[in-house]
């Protein structure tokens, strides 16, 4: 049914607003940037600065250790979806594929472990840590992310492979594959779209994470995450807006390049062809 | 190539018994149909005989080896799914390669076997693409060529033809048939088309709830069905059928009596009469309907009617026909509803069946 005018009209202007709301934290960071201290004071606000402060961008990189950050923020997201996502393609694939006793209770087990809020795990996962001397290593920071990661990858992969039909195994399996065989060669490459769906989802939520960082390495200052870090730029008595300003804008450029990274293999579709 | 042999094969899900002491021969080379109703247990015996299922017993041969406990890929047998089953992320060449892939064969031979087979099946010129970038015949030849480039010991198709549109079916059905005489493998096929089972088949394995209703060729099944089951199974439209009695050798049917077929005791019987075997004019019984609709496919009418007082229709397949009887009239002039028209049957084409074990008596 082709649109009318007014209701293309319609759609475009709704997708502006909705793009204008989702977008301006993002355009307002990036201003608060670029605008000296008085700018960023001022009543009513200056929606662009006069002159653009590209220095603060050069003084935060020269003067905090924003480089280690960010380091130090990758590793940790690094090593969390990575370990997620072993667990979770496994777990997924499994309550995907086999009626297991108990398999659907499981399912629902993993699904309430969603729901505990990650500010609940703080205290027993520190004294976990404490003592197997994990505090103050990235490592906790690792297995925490984890925790939290997993339950969501599982069941986002679940849902993934659940659209995958069987009989691309059963032709696998046919065709000379064992179980996992087909799974690693017809599955796992059918299922990319997927995978890197939940990878950067995985990856943004060890990303965005302060809470654990905040409790595990507080004391260990070359461990410290860029959210972490950037939290100690707030002075007692002084706060430069525009450099927390800019160093926010240098973490959330990684998540951006992730982004257009994984786009191609954001975009459903792979198993088109597959079936009739 | 070889013979497959299933020996007493059974399948339960818990309680619930889906396919009961399966027994099956089939000679080498030979291409057996299994046909019947959803649900009938023909793609569980499939799965089961491709070792993508396990039985609760029984015992498969393929050739002379034991196969009952082995893997899919242990089993050099091939598949063709309903749905095509194709790697999406895999080109039309590798997609045929795959199999060859998978056992160690070297590239090069792999290259020209599967140029080979996608000549065969006129694929050749599509070998770079993704099945995505296929029509839906085209995705059928090469799950056909993935299945035949292996030269495996037996083939198992399951419904391979019922995602296509009905002219393009009649089409690979001519074609599956011409590829199965020529390179002749030992092939297990399975449809719930009854038409794709009397045109394809050495035998055809009628299946229902799981349990074998009948094993023949296709000429015999028309001619000589087991039981009420197969004989309005098969067959288009279906087997007309008649609840009457045999009193003192004579069967009375549509106010006429006649002579019984050959040793039929008294009692009550269903009596199956196929639409063909129903004749426009005077014949050996001859009888007066008023057809309620009339049909032409242009070569021939099917004529609908009802059995009248003196007759009560039993069993049909085709369910929608209701109560109501047809013929199959080729080449008939004019015929309107409504108006009396005589027709007429032999009674040496008509078929008994027990009224309480359905099962054939003649």
């Amino acid at each position: 049914m082709e649109r009318t005018r007014f209701q293309s009209f319609a759609l475009y202007a709704g997708l502006a607003v909705v793009c204008g709301i989702l977008l301006f934290p993002i355009y307002w960071l990036f201003v608060t940037a670029l605008s000296t201290l008085a700018e960023i004071r001022q009543l009513p606000p200056s929606f662009w600065p006069a002159e653009p402060q590209w220095s603060t961008f050069t003084k935060v990189a020269s003067e905090r250790p924003i480089l280690l950050w960010l380091w130090n923020s990758t590793l940790a997201a690094i090593g969390s979806v990575g370990l997620s996502m072993v667990v979770s393609v496994f777990a997924g694939y499994s309550l995907s594929r086999f009626s297991l006793r108990g398999g659907r209770s499981l399912g629902l087990f993993i699904l309430t472990a969603k729901m505990l809020p990650a500010t609940l795990l703080v205290i027993p996962l520190f004294g976990i840590f404490r003592s197997i001397g994990l505090l103050g290593s990235l490592w906790s920071l690792v297995l925490a992310h984890a925790t939290l990661i997993i339950p969501f990858t599982t069941w986002m992969l679940k849902g993934y492979f659940d659209t995958i039909p069987r009989e691309l195994e059963q032709a696998a399996m046919v065709d000379g594959c064992s179980p996992l065989g087909a799974m690693f060669r017809v599955v796992l490459p059918v299922a990319t779209p997927g995978l890197a769906a939940t990878a950067l989802y995985a990856f943004v939520l060890s990303w965005a994470d302060y809470a654990y960082a905040r409790t595990f390495l507080t004391n260990a200052q070359g461990s410290w995450t860029a959210n972490l870090g950037i939290t100690t730029m707030k002075g007692e008595y002084v706060t430069d807006w525009n450099e927390i300003s800019a160093a926010a804008v240098f973490i959330a450029l990684p998540i951006l390049l992730i982004y257009l990274f994984l786009e191609r293999y954001l975009v459903g579709g792979l198993t088109a062809g597959a079936e009739k | 190539m070889a013979g497959i042999s299933i020996q007493n094969v059974y399948k339960n899900y818990g309680a619930l018994n889906v396919l009961k002491e399966f027994s099956l021969e089939i000679a080498d080379g030979e291409f057996v149909v299994l046909v019947g109703p959803s649900g009938c247990g023909k793609s569980t015996m499939l799965k089961i005989l491709a070792g993508l299922e396990p039985a609760s017993g029984g015992k498969i041969l393929i050739g002379d080896t034991d196969v009952t406990d082995l893997a899919p890929g242990d089993r050099d047998i091939a598949m063709v799914f309903q749905n095509y089953a194709l790697y999406p992320h895999l080109t039309v060449g590798q997609n045929i390669g795959f199999g060859l892939k998978m056992r160690g064969t070297p590239k090069a031979e792999i290259d020209k076997r599967v140029r080979e087979v996608a000549k065969i099946l006129a694929v050749d010129h599509l070998l770079d693409r993704r099945p995505k970038a296929l029509s839906g015949g085209q995705r059928q030849r090469v799950a056909l060529g993935r299945a035949i480039v292996r030269e495996p010991r037996a083939f198992l198709m399951d419904e391979p033809l019922s995602n296509l549109d009905a002219k393009l079916r009649v089409h690979t059905r001519a074609e599956i048939s011409a590829l199965h005489k020529r390179i002749g493998v030992t092939t297990v096929y399975v449809t719930h088309d009854q038409i794709e089972a009397m045109t394809m088949a050495d035998r055809v394995v009628i299946m229902r709830d799981g349990v074998i209703q009948q094993i023949a060729d296709p000429d015999t099944l028309f001619a000589r069905p087991a039981n009420l089951f197969v004989a309005g199974f098969i067959g288009s439209p279906g087997m007309n059928f008649l609840r009457a009695r045999v009193e003192g050798g004579r069967l009375t049917l549509f106010g006429q009596t006649f002579d019984a077929p050959a040793g039929r005791g008294d009692g009550e019987v269903i009596v199956g009469i196929r639409p063909e075997h129903l004749a426009l004019g005077q014949g050996n019984v001859t009888f007066t309907v008023k057809p309620t609709l009339v049909e032409s496919l242009g070569s021939e009418k099917y004529v609908y009617f009802e059995p009248g007082e003196h007759a009560h229709s039993a069993a049909s397949r085709d369910e929608e026909r209701g109560k109501g009887l047809i013929a199959r009239i080729a080449h008939a002039g004019p015929i309107r509803e409504g108006e009396e028209l005589l027709l007429s049957f032999d009674p040496s084409e008509i078929h008994l069946f027990d009224a309480k074990t359905e099962r054939a008596m003649n």
